[in-house]
C-alpha cells in the first residue's frame, strides 16, 4: 500500500486543494501536505531492504486485462533515491516559491501536486503502458508550470517542451506496443509488465540498423534522448528552464530530467543489452559534446539562469557518459550524479530565483560586488557553487570522479575528453561567481533607492537542507549507494540476462509471472481463444 | 404476395418504432395548438424523452435477443448485433447532447423549434437504420433519411447566409455521394446478383481481382461512405460546412453521422475482405495517411475554432480508418472493430464537449468564434475552461483521457495486424495535431483577455459539457470494462 500512497497522495492533495475555501491557507496546508509526503517516503525508506536487487513493496492489480496492462508498482534501489528526491524537493519548492508565485496560487499549487504524482509514478511504475501514462501525464502541468507563470516568451517555451517531448515518446509507446505483441507470441498471454519485457530476448544483429532490436532501442533511446536532454536534442531546455518560473526550474532540472536518465537506467539497457553496448560509442559520445559543449556555450551566457540551464545540459552528459560505460564505476556515478544534479542544479535555480526576485533582474553585467552586500547569500552561493563544479568534499565530486573512472577504465579517450569539462565547470561557474560577487559594484547593486536585502528567515529554511546534503552526500556517499548496490550490481553482471525477481517470490521465471497474473482464469481463456485463432 | 412479419422482428426494431413516434409528438402538438410554439422546454422535454426511451428499449432489446442464434430480421434487411447496439448508441446519445445545445443555441432555438427537434430525431431514425442495415438498399434509406433531415436542419439555422451556403453545398455535395453509392451498388448488384451486404462480402475475396466491374462497385460505395466521414480528398465540405452550420449541428455531424458511416464501413470492410486485394488496401491505406495529415496540418493554420475543430474531425476520421484497415487485413474481427468502436465512442464523446463549450460562446445567431476570443476565459470561468482543456488534451491523446485510450488501442490493433507503419503516422500526426489543440489552452490560460461565454445561462450546454468532461477522464482511466463489453458485444 506504501507505493500506491507515495504515489496518489499528491493527487489527493491536489483535489483538496481544488475544494479548499480558504486562498489565504493555501501555501501552509500545500507546504503541510508536501512534507506529510516526504515523512510518507521516509518511512518507506525504513522498510526498503537494501540486501536484495529483487523487486520490493510490490502492488500488482490487473487494469486493462485485455492487453495484461496492470496497475503495478515497484521500488528497488534504481528507482528509491529519485522518489525520495521528488518528494525532498517538493516542500523546499513550495517554501521557495512562497513569495514569487503571486497570481493564481490555488492553480499553481495544483499544477505542483499532480506533477509529483506523475513523477513518483514514473519511477514506480513497472508496467510499461502504466509508465506511458505517468510518463505523458507528467507534461501536462509542467506546460501550464511555463506557460501560465514564466516569463516573457514562456508560450514559445512551453509549447516547444510539450512537442518536442510528446514527440519522443509517442515512438516509444510505438515500441511498447510492438514489445507487448512480443510477449503474447513468447508468453502466450499479452503483457505489459516490465518484468515480462526483460524476458524477451530479442535477436540482436550488428551493423544492420533496421533490425528488430536496434530499432526498438532506439524508439526507447530517442524518447530518454530528449528528456535528458541529450546533445542535438537540448534545444527545448534553456528556453524551458529560461522562461520557467523558479520552482518550475528547480523541479525541471531537479527531477524531470532524470526521468529520461532514469528511463535508460531502468528500460533501454536492461531491455535491449546487445544493442546498448554496440550504439555505447554513439551515446557515449553525444554524451561528451554534451559535457563540453554545455559548458562552453554556458561560459559565454549573459543571462545567469542560461547559464545554469546550459550547465545542466553539461551535467547531464556526465550522467549519460556513466551509463553506458557498463561498469560498477561508471553506473553508480551517473545514479549518484543523477541526485547530485538535482540537489545542487536545484538549489542554484532557487539561489538564482532568490537574487531575481529582488533585482528582477538576471543580467550577469549589471550585478558585481554582491558579496559586501549579502554575505549570507554570498555563502550559501559559494557553497553550491563548489558542488557543481565537484570539488572534494561535495556530492558533486563523487558524482563525477566516479563517472570518470568509471569511463577510463571502459574508454579512456572519452575520458581524457570530459575530464577537461571539469575544468571548464570550474572556469564558467567561478567566472560567473566572480563577476557577480565580487569586483566593482554593479548598477542593480550600488542602485541606493532599492537596498537589497540578505536571506530572510525562510530562504534559510530553503537552502539549510540543500547545503546540509551537498555535504551529507559529499562525505558519506555510502550511506546512498549502499541502498542502490545490490540493483546495480544485478544489473550490470546479469545484463545480458536480465531478470527482475519480486521480493518474497520464487525467482522462477515461468511461474512467477503464472503466480502473478492475478487472473489467471482470463489467462487461460486468452490462450484458449489465442489457440482458435 | 403476402408479408410475414413476424412479432418478434416488431420487437427488434422498437426502438426505431418508438423514436418515430416520438419525433411526430412535437410537431403534432404545435399543429393542435394552432401553430404556435409550445415553451422550449416542453419541446426539448419530448425530443429527450423521445431519445431516452429509445436508448432504453435498444439496451432491453439487444439485452434480450443478444444470445439469440439470428441476428436478422426482416427477411434480412436488417440486422440486430453488438455494431449496431453500440454505435447506435453512440447515435442516441450524442443526438441528445446536441438537443440539449439546440436548445440553448440562438441560432437553433425559439422559432421552429418543434420542427427541429422532429427533424433531430426522424435524423437519427436514419442513422439507427443505417448501422442496422443488412441490405445495401436499406443502407442507402438510412443513409437518405438521415442526411436529408440534415440538410432541412442546417438551411433551418436562424443565421441567414454562412448556414444557407454551407445547407446547399452540403445538399449538393451529399447528393453527388449518394449518386456515386447507388451507381456502385448497381455495379455490385450487377456481378454479383444480389444487394445482401453479407453475400457480396463472401464473394468479394474471388471477385475483388477477377472481375473489375465488381472492383468499380466496390470502390464507388466506399466513396460514398468516405464523402460522408469526410476522408481526404473527399473532405472538402467538411470545413465550411461545419463552420456554417449551427454549432450543434455540426456537433451531431462531427459525431453521430461520423460514427454511424465508419459503422456501415464495418459492414462491407470486414474480416479479411482486403486480403487478397492489395490494390484496394494500398488505396485505403494512402488514404488514411492522406487524411491525418491533410486534417492536421490545415487545422495548425485556422483561427476559426469551429473549423480548426472541423480539420480535427478529419484527421479523426484518418486515424479511425487505420482501424478499418485493421479490421480488413485481420482474422479476429472483434479487436480491430471493438478499437474502432471504442475510439467512436470516445471521439464523440469530446468532440461534443469541445462543440459545446463553442456553443457557449455563441451570443447571437452571427457568432464567430475565433480561437483568440478565448483569451483569458481560465479566468472568467475556471470550470469550463478546465473542462476544454480536458477535451482538447483528450483530442491530442493525452492520458489520462479517453483519447489516449482510444489512439491506443487503435494503434496496438494496427501494429498487431502488422502495420506498424500506418501506426507510426498516426503518433506522429497525433504529435502534429497536439500544437493546434494546445493553442486554445495557451489563449485560455496564458494570454491576458476578458473572455466571457454567452450572458445567457444556458444551463443545459454546460450540464452537457460538465457530464462529458467527467466522462472523457473516468471512461479514459477504467477504459478496460467498457472495452471488454464492446469485445463482447461484437464476438
Amino acid at each position: 500500500m506504501i507505493l500506491s500512497a507515495i504515489t496518489f497522495l499528491p493527487l489527493i492533495f491536489a483535489l483538496i486543494l481544488i475544494v479548499w475555501p480558504n486562498a489565504r491557507t493555501l501555501r501552509h496546508l500545500a507546504l503541510g501536505f508536501s512534507v506529510i509526503e516526504f515523512i510518507v517516503s521516509l518511512a518507506m525508506l525504513s522498510q526498503f531492504d537494501s540486501s536484495t536487487a529483487a523487486l520490493q513493496m510490490v502492488e500488482r492489480y490487473p487494469w486493462v486485462e485485455r492487453f495484461g496492462i496492470s496497475y503495478f508498482l515497484g521500488i528497488d534501489g534504481l528507482s528509491l533515491w529519485l522518489v525520495l528526491l521528488t518528494t525532498f524537493l517538493t516542500p523546499i519548492v513550495l517554501l521557495g516559491a512562497w513569495n514569487s508565485i503571486e497570481n493564481r496560487v490555488r492553480g499553481f499549487l495544483i499544477s505542483m501536486f499532480v506533477l509529483q504524482t506523475a513523477m513518483i509514478g514514473t519511477f514506480l511504475a513497472m508496467d510499461a503502458i502504466f509508465f506511458y501514462f505517468f510518463w505523458e501525464l507528467s507534461l501536462v502541468p509542467m506546460y501550464f508550470m511555463i506557460g501560465i507563470w514564466g516569463g516573457q516568451r514562456r508560450i514559445y517555451a512551453t509549447v516547444k517542451f510539450f512537442i518536442y517531448t510528446m514527440l519522443g515518446s509517442v515512438l516509444m509507446l510505438v515500441a511498447i506496443i510492438y514489445l507487448m505483441f512480443l510477449t503474447q507470441e513468447s508468453l502466450g498471454t499479452m503483457s505489459a509488465s516490465l518484468l515480462d519485457f526483460y524476458r524477451l530476448k530479442l535477436p540482436f544483429v550488428g551493423g544492420q540498423f533496421f533490425t528488430l532490436q536496434t530499432l526498438l532501442f532506439f524508439a526507447f533511446a530517442l524518447a530518454f534522448s530528449i528528456k535528458v536532454p541529450v546533445f542535438p536534442f537540448h534545444t527545448w531546455l534553456p528556453d524551458a528552464h529560461v522562461e520557467a518560473p523558479t520552482p518550475g526550474s528547480v523541479i525541471l532540472a531537479g527531477v524531470m530530467l532524470k526521468m529520461g536518465t532514469y528511463g535508460f537506467l531502468r528500460w533501454t539497457i536492461p531491455l535491449f543489452p546487445e544493442a546498448s553496448e554496440y550504439w555505447a560509442w554513439l551515446f557515449m559520445t553525444v554524451g561528451v559534446i554534451g559535457i563540453v559543449y554545455g559548458a562552453l556555450v554556458a561560459m559565454v551566457q549573459p543571462d545567469l539562469k542560461k547559464l545554469v540551464a546550459y550547465s545542466s545540459v553539461s551535467h547531464m552528459g556526465y550522467v549519460l557518459l556513466g551509463l553506458f560505460t557498463f561498469n560498477h564505476f561508471g553506473m553508480a556515478g551517473s545514479l549518484y550524479q543523477m541526485l547530485n544534479h538535482g540537489v545542487s542544479t536545484g538549489a542554484l535555480f532557487l539561489l538564482v530565483g532568490m537574487i531575481y526576485e529582488r533585482t528582477h533582474s538576471r543580467e550577469i553585467s549589471r550585478y558585481g560586488g554582491l558579496a559586501a552586500v549579502l554575505p549570507l547569500f554570498t555563502i550559501a552561493f559559494f557553497i553550491i557553487t563548489l558542488s557543481s563544479i565537484a570539488v572534494p568534499m561535495t556530492n558533486g565530486f563523487i558524482g563525477e570522479f566516479l563517472i570518470l573512472l568509471g569511463t577510463y577504465k571502459a574508454e579512456n579517450a572519452f575520458a581524457y575528453i570530459a575530464v577537461t569539462g571539469v575544468v571548464l565547470g570550474a572556469v564558467y561557474m567561478l567566472w560567473m561567481f566572480k563577476r557577480i560577487f565580487f569586483g566593482e559594484k554593479g548598477e542593480l547593486v550600488k542602485d541606493g533607492h532599492h537596498p537589497l536585502h540578505d536571506l530572510s528567515a525562510r530562504e534559510i529554511c530553503v537552502l539549510a537542507p540543500m547545503v546540509l546534503m551537498v555535504f551529507w552526500m559529499g562525505l558519506f556517499p555510502n550511506h546512498f549507494l549502499d541502498f542502490a548496490k545490490p540493483s546495480l550490481d544485478h544489473l550490470i553482471n546479469d545484463r545480458g540476462n536480465y531478470e527482475l525477481a519480486i521480493k518474497g517470490q520464487a525467482f522462477d521465471t515461468k511461474t512467477a509471472s503464472l503466480l502473478l497474473a492475478p487472473q489467471s482464469e482470463s489467462a487461460a481463456q486468452n490462450e484458449k481463444t489465442g489457440e482458435v485463432q | 404476395m403476402t408479408f410475414n412479419i413476424g412479432v418478434a422482428d416488431l420487437i427488434r426494431i422498437s426502438p426505431m418504432i418508438v423514436l418515430f413516434l416520438a419525433s411526430l409528438i412535437p410537431i403534432t402538438i404545435k399543429v393542435l395548438r394552432g401553430n404556435r410554439e409550445q415553451s422550449s422546454e416542453a419541446t426539448l422535454f419530448q425530443g429527450l424523452g423521445g431519445l431516452a426511451a429509445a436508448a432504453i428499449l435498444q439496451m432491453t432489446v439487444y439485452m434480450a435477443v443478444a444470445d439469440s442464434q439470428n441476428p436478422m430480421i426482416f427477411a434480412n434487411a436488417l440486422v440486430i448485433d453488438g455494431v449496431s447496439f453500440w454505435v447506435g448508441m453512440v447515435a442516441l446519445i450524442a443526438a441528445s447532447v446536441s438537443l440539449l445545445l439546440m436548445h440553448d443555441n440562438p441560432s437553433t432555438n425559439g422559432e421552429q423549434f418543434s420542427e427541429l427537434v422532429f427533424l433531430t430525431l426522424s435524423s437519427v431514425l436514419g442513422m439507427l437504420i443505417l448501422v442496422s442495415a443488412a441490405d445495401l438498399l436499406v443502407l442507402f434509406i438510412g443513409l437518405e433519411m438521415m442526411s436529408l433531415s440534415l440538410y432541412l436542419m442546417i438551411a433551418m439555422s436562424h443565421e441567414q447566409k454562412l448556414s444557407k451556403e454551407a445547407a446547399f453545398k452540403y445538399f449538393i455535395l451529399g447528393s453527388f455521394a449518394s449518386a456515386l453509392f447507388l451507381y456502385g451498388v448497381s455495379f455490385l448488384f450487377g456481378t454479383t446478383g444480389s444487394t445482401y451486404i453479407p453475400e457480396i462480402v463472401q464473394q468479394t475475396g474471388q471477385l475483388i481481382n477477377t472481375n473489375r466491374l465488381f472492383l468499380i462497385g466496390m470502390v464507388l460505395v466506399l466513396l460514398g461512405f468516405c464523402f460522408k466521414v469526410s476522408i481526404a480528398p473527399f473532405h472538402a465540405w467538411t470545413p465550411d460546412v461545419y463552420q456554417g452550420a449551427p454549432t450543434p449541428h455540426a456537433a451531431l455531424m462531427a459525431t453521430a453521422v461520423k460514427a454511424v458511416s465508419f459503422a456501415a464501413f464495418l459492414r462491407i470492410i470486414t474480416t479479411k475482405s482486403l486480403v487478397g486485394s492489395e490494390n484496394l488496401f494500398n488505396f485505403l491505406q494512402w488514404l488514411a495517411v492522406l487524411t491525418m495529415i491533410i486534417g492536421n496540418v490545415a487545422a495548425i493554420i485556422q483561427n476559426n475554432l469551429k473549423r480548426m475543430l472541423a480539420y480535427s474531425s478529419i484527421a479523426h476520421s484518418g486515424y479511425i480508418l487505420v482501424g478499418i484497415i485493421t479490421v480488413g487485413v485481420s482474422d479476429r474481427t472483434s479487436f480491430g472493430a471493438t478499437s474502432v468502436i471504442f475510439y467512436l465512442i470516445g471521439y464523440s464523446l469530446m468532440t461534443l464537449g469541445a462543440f459545446a463549450v463553442v456553443s457557449l460562446f455563441e451570443k447571437n445567431e452571427n457568432s464567430k468564434i475565433q480561437i483568440d476570443d478565448l483569451a483569458g476565459y481560465s479566468k472568467k470561468n475556471p470550470v469550463m475552461a478546465f473542462c476544454l482543456t480536458v477535451f482538447l488534451l483528450s483530442l491530442a491523446g493525452v492520458p489520462p483521457t479517453i483519447g489516449f485510450f482510444g489512439k491506443f488501442y487503435l494503434f496496438t490493433s494496427a501494429i498487431g495486424e502488422g502495420l506498424v507503419w500506418l501506426a507510426l503516422w498516426g503518433v506522429l500526426n497525433s504529435v502534429i495535431s497536439a500544437y493546434y489543440y494546445l493553442r486554445p489552452i495557451v489563449v485560455m490560460y496564458m494570454k491576458e483577455g476578458e473572455a466571457e461565454d454567452s450572458n445567457m445561462s444556458m444551463g443545459s450546454t454546460r450540464v452537457a459539457v460538465l457530464v462529458s468532461a467527467i466522462f472523457v477522464v473516468l471512461l479514459g482511466v477504467f477504459s478496460g470494462p467498457i472495452y471488454a463489453l464492446v469485445e463482447k458485444a461484437l464476438l
